[in-house]
């Protein structure tokens, strides 16, 4: 259990997430995804707190803040999923082409 | 090592739940695959000693975030059952070929790591709560008190704005 360990953990973790954010159709499914690759993410933080930290808190603080910013954009996706099913009855990202250029 | 065949074994169950989260056909079972992946972590996160950061991610994440996606995944689609949109056997090996070569990359790019990162198994003095709450609210140039404070108005500005957006409009902007 070294720091290379978790390094290789999250960036595995990270593909995954890629892998999902690539094949998922449904809007769910990439959100889900997502929160994936943050997971990912703040293993990496809470690892290199740990191993090799002049200032370990900081480390231990920051994922803590991905998960309140990671709170923030499940409420707003929310809502926007809500207001787009209603309107369209579906959430197949292959058919919500409005933003089309 | 008895750590050691722990820290494999909650390894193993992360990455199998995690692949199970973003492959499972029924978003239902990937969101309850998900909670399971998030207690893995947080059994990870203790023990690397950071137990504030195990306990967040219990309170936050299986608490907050999952419970939000479990009530998406039951408003919007019946049950969950998304199987109706099939990902076509192409498409899903070109994802996970394009993301094993992300994997592949990002893999090679840390193959060759400096001595202090290979050997970095030293550890700081564990971080306590007090550590971490005092930090929190310093003030001073190593404190988080800007972050925390705009992260707060963060949080109630996306709360409000998610009201707005969800909010029934009367009928008149329904243009589709």
């Amino acid at each position: 259990m070294t720091l290379i360990h978790f390094v290789v953990l999250s960036l595995t973790l990270c593909a995954i997430g890629v892998y999902g954010v690539l094949t998922r159709r449904n809007l769910i499914g990439i959100l889900l995804s997502v929160e994936v690759i943050l997971n990912g993410a703040n293993i990496n933080f809470a690892a290199f707190a740990h191993f090799r930290a002049s200032d370990p808190a900081a480390g231990a603080i920051f994922p803590i803040f991905v998960m309140a910013v990671s709170g923030c954009e499940m409420a707003v996706a929310l809502a926007i999923i809500i207001s787009m099913y209603r309107r369209k009855k579906r959430l197949d990202v292959y058919k919500l082409e409005e933003l089309n250029g | 090592m008895m750590s050691d065949l722990l820290f494999y074994g909650l390894v193993t169950t992360l990455v199998l739940l995690s692949l199970l989260a973003v492959s499972l056909p029924n978003l239902l079972h990937g969101a309850i695959a998900l909670i399971g992946s998030f207690f893995a972590t947080a059994a990870l996160y203790i023990m690397l000693q950071l137990e504030f950061v195990a306990l967040s991610q219990i309170m936050l994440y299986i608490g907050g975030i999952i419970i939000f996606m479990l009530i998406i995944i039951l408003l919007t689609s019946g049950l969950g059952q998304e199987n109706r949109y099939m990902v076509k056997g192409r498409r899903r090996a070109a994802g996970a070929g394009v993301s094993a070569l992300l994997l592949i990359g990002l893999l090679l790019t840390i193959s060759q790591p400096s001595e202090t990162l290979q050997k970095a198994t030293l550890r700081a003095a564990p971080v306590t709560m007090d550590d971490i709450g005092f930090r929190l609210m310093a003030t001073n140039k190593n404190g988080f008190i800007i972050p925390f404070e705009i992260i707060s108005i963060l949080l109630l500005v996306a709360l409000v704005g998610a009201v707005v957006i969800a909010r029934r409009d009367n009928g008149q902007e329904q243009e589709s």
